[in-house]
């Protein structure tokens, strides 16, 4: 079922970008941690002085409730940087994987070889999965070397794994919707209408409800809503969002492969 | 036995556009020349037959197997040469070629080899930068190079030059001689008229007519196109018993099929200073033999 030929030759062709997206999000990673002092939390004070609003700020997700390194971790960095940056990446790749190269006319060429569409489609949706698995993977590493060398011991690690699986999980089911309109539309102007627009819509509305109480339910209508970083590192039972993440992964992947084998391909 | 089968196949994209009812069986060692004006419905009825388009009704096979269902079995013995031709832009030429021989499984790259020194492929240079005819050069090589024992061609001359085109005529030949099953299209007449055993031709969604190469050959008719002296010659011939197509100026063309005498005794009779045959596209031949509307 897997074609690891198409694999290696998507990796090629991608691991530029990819690796482009680690390396902005270490740095930014280390920008914030670095920002970390136990002894001076007052951060909201060091960005007032940048002159920006609260309500921006609160729209960021930069709004300290827990006081310690991972508490200061998933508010200013998995708040808004650690969704917004592997989203914008696997945007760009769920329409490269399968609908440009319709759009193309070079998914001609693929599927004029004995292998099926399921395959190809299976092959293009394990990839997107494995690289954000390899994106949050990394970073989640990078976090724990890091705070290991400059913040030593302060790092709640069983925290942060959860808070990176969290985070992974919720990424896998953004990444469905990718994914699926990559696999339903023939046009990467289409395919990206959907598979960015309603993503980014998503975070645009969690970002709005976070700046306004008031509209705070607007929240519930996203995705994002099952992702709670605070929650998560306190360790509540969040069981329910986490099941419910993995359902719509799996439904969207699979719906996705399911539609690409029955669709009409304009090759 | 036939190899390509197509039954009843009908695919409808509403405002006359589509195919209707196609019926058509292309037997086994077979070359069948697939014709028709643009929009007829010719890329239409291959996309079915790689398995790309479900059908509204009807369905076609290829060797027992079903083209939709079973693609991926079909592919296994299937050289396909696409109409629109695009690759991996990122890639050059023999990656390219690398890549789809992999995912072909394909363990024997001696006719690979063979065919980018027939056609004189330079394969190193990136897909992006190649130009027209040396993309259709990638394309015929990855369509043949595993052998295939089916071959579906769409247009697998165009962008090339006169001389690789009838090298690719040659190796259609070949490939006959050993059997193998093609449907071709093409707007070459020569091509068609040196490669294929039996021509169909189809216009808008309707296959019109499925007739063997010599039938068609015999009644073809064609246009002479003689020059005069002066124009008032040039009037008086074209009041002579004959199939006048056109007049202007010194020059009348006329149209024959089979006895020239008529011709020839018209031509004593006049000052003639120039006689050229014109070449007629093959869809044209085609129109005027079953009396068609296209006369040119």
């Amino acid at each position: 079922m897997f074609n690891l030929v198409l694999f290696i030759k998507t990796l090629k062709s991608n691991y530029k970008l990819i690796l482009i997206f680690m390396g902005v999000l270490a740095m930014y990673m280390s920008i914030i941690i670095g920002m970390y002092d136990p002894e001076d939390l007052d951060i909201l004070n060091q960005l007032a002085s940048l002159k920006l609003s609260p309500e921006l700020l609160n729209a960021m997700g930069f709004t300290l409730i827990d006081t310690s390194l991972i508490g200061f971790i998933s508010s200013y960095f998995y708040g808004f940087l650690m969704l917004a940056f592997p989203m914008i990446c696997y945007i760009i790749l769920g329409n490269k994987l399968v609908a440009s190269l319709v759009d193309k006319g070079s998914m001609a060429s693929i599927l004029a070889t004995p292998n099926t569409r399921i395959s190809v489609a299976l092959t293009q949706g394990v990839f997107l999965l494995i690289t954000i698995t390899g994106l949050i993977g990394f970073v989640f590493i990078w976090g724990i070397v890091y705070c290991s060398i400059n913040l030593a011991g302060m790092l709640d690690i069983k925290g942060f794994i959860l808070l990176n699986i969290g985070v992974l999980l919720l990424h896998y089911a953004i990444s469905g919707i990718c994914f699926f309109s990559s696999c339903l539309f023939n046009e990467s102007r289409t395919s990206l209408m959907v598979g960015a627009g309603l993503p980014i819509a998503f975070l645009l509305l969690q970002m709005l409800s976070n700046a306004n109480k008031e509209i705070e339910t607007f929240r519930f209508l996203t995705i994002f809503s099952l992702f709670e970083p605070t929650k998560l590192i306190i360790g509540e039972n969040i069981l329910p969002q986490i099941l419910s993440l993995i359902a719509i992964t799996i439904v969207l992947y699979l719906g996705g492969i399911a539609v690409f084998n029955k669709k009409d391909l304009p090759l | 036995m036939s190899v390509i089968s197509i039954n009843n196949l009908t695919k409808d994209y509403g405002n006359g556009k589509g195919i209707f009812d196609l019926n058509l069986q292309i037997n086994s060692g077979e070359v069948f020349g697939y014709l028709g004006p643009n929009g007829a419905g010719k890329t239409t009825t291959i996309r079915h037959l790689l398995g790309f388009l479900n059908s509204d009704k009807g369905f076609c096979q290829i060797d027992k197997y079903n083209c939709r269902q079973d693609s991926a079995e079909i592919q296994k013995t299937l050289g396909y040469l696409p109409g629109e031709i695009a690759f991996f832009e990122d890639m050059n030429g023999m990656e390219y070629l690398k890549f789809i021989a992999k995912l072909r499984r394909m363990k024997d790259f001696t006719k690979m080899n063979e065919l980018i020194a027939y056609f004189e492929l330079d394969p190193k240079g990136k897909i992006k930068k190649m130009s027209k005819g040396m993309k259709q050069k990638m394309a015929i090589v990855s369509a043949f190079m595993h052998n295939p024992e089916t071959l579906i061609l769409d247009e697998p001359t165009s962008g090339l030059d006169p001389l690789m085109q009838s090298k690719f005529v040659q190796l259609i030949l070949s490939e006959k001689k050993e059997g193998k099953t093609i449907l071709m299209s093409s707007h070459s007449f020569e091509e068609i008229e040196r490669t294929c055993d039996r021509t169909g031709i189809i216009k808008n969604g309707r296959l019109i007519a499925v007739k063997k190469m010599r039938e068609i050959k015999k009644a073809q008719r064609k246009i002479y196109s003689i020059t005069f002296d002066n124009e008032t010659e040039a009037i008086a011939f074209a009041k002579e018993p004959l199939d006048i197509v056109f007049q202007n100026n010194h020059r009348v063309d006329v149209a024959v099929s089979g006895d020239l005498k008529t011709l020839t005794s018209a031509l004593d009779r006049h000052p003639v200073i120039g006689i050229d045959v014109v070449s007629q596209r093959l869809e044209e031949i085609f129109m005027a033999y079953y009396g068609g509307e296209n006369h040119v």
